[in-house]
């Protein structure tokens, strides 16, 4: 595991990022952009698969805002991947970072369970609900860990 | 159920209001200034970080991201394993310290011109 952590931190790719001054901040905002479509279109629609706004309906809703989560969950990915190749064995090395990561994988296995077994047409309410619930602890907890890996110390 | 969701909202929202305590960078802490040899060195984004032995303890000493360093006219033969160094900068955690300008050789370096 070290050595592959090490040896991602010495490939080209990973010396251009940790090196640069606009590539890596540009990275970063894209970063923050991915997050931002997700978390704003997961919470909403968690919020509607715990009732709220029922009138609209959930088939509309899903059609609307999964695509935009889902695309935002693959430009942070994608973006968090390069960040990630800065530093591989200092970020690997923080229990706060590992944490995320299992957030994510969490959070990721409850919409893919709802969506892959009932699917949104056709779970019970109760089964909505508590994927909703789950959801929207899951994801907001990811971004807070995210966030403040900045913030402890390695 | 509405009600309900409208607590789970107002929940989220204290959730994300509660980390304006914490900041990135500058804490207010003291500026004290320590001498002692590099012994460990990781350069480059999100920012550099060198482990400074003070007198048998090891200090952590956050530098800047290159492009900062680079400024300053460090090079990165400088900051290298070895390296005798002096660093002031801002006491932010037991044993931290976020460099805002260091001295090599008697040589002056700033990293932060507009904190010092």
């Amino acid at each position: 595991m070290n050595i592959l952590l090490a040896w991602l931190g010495e490939t080209a790719l990973a010396e251009w990022i940790r090196l640069s001054r606009w590539v890596y901040a540009a990275v970063n905002a894209l970063h923050v952009l991915g997050i931002a479509l997700l978390i704003g279109a997961i919470v909403t629609l968690d919020l509607r698969l715990l009732g709220w706004r029922r009138q609209v309906s959930l088939g509309a809703v899903g059609r609307l805002l999964q695509p935009v989560a889902i695309t935002g969950l693959l430009l942070a990915m994608g973006t968090g991947s390069l960040l990630f190749l800065a530093d591989p064995g200092g970020y690997a090395g923080m229990a706060l970072f590992r944490i995320k990561l299992t957030l994510i994988a969490l959070a990721v296995a409850n919409a893919l369970l709802l969506n892959l077994r009932a699917g949104l047409a056709s779970a019970t309410p109760r089964r909505l609900r508590l994927a909703g619930m789950l959801s929207l602890l899951l994801w907001p907890a990811a971004l807070l860990a995210g966030r403040f890996l900045a913030f402890v110390e390695g | 159920m509405r009600h309900q969701a409208k607590w789970l909202l107002a929940i989220v929202i204290l959730l994300f209001l509660a980390p304006a305590q914490a900041h990135h960078g500058w804490v207010g802490g003291e500026t004290i200034e320590i001498e002692g040899t590099i012994t460990a060195v990781r350069l480059g984004n999100p920012h550099g970080e060198l482990t400074l032995e003070v007198n048998g303890e090891s200090w952590t000493v956050e530098v800047g991201q290159p492009w900062r360093n680079e400024r300053a006219g460090l090079e990165e033969s400088d900051l290298a394993e070895g390296v005798e160094l002096r660093v002031s900068g801002e006491h932010s955690g037991e044993r931290l310290l976020k460099a805002e300008q260091l001295w090599i050789d008697g040589e002056h370096y700033v990293l932060y011109p507009g904190r010092i």
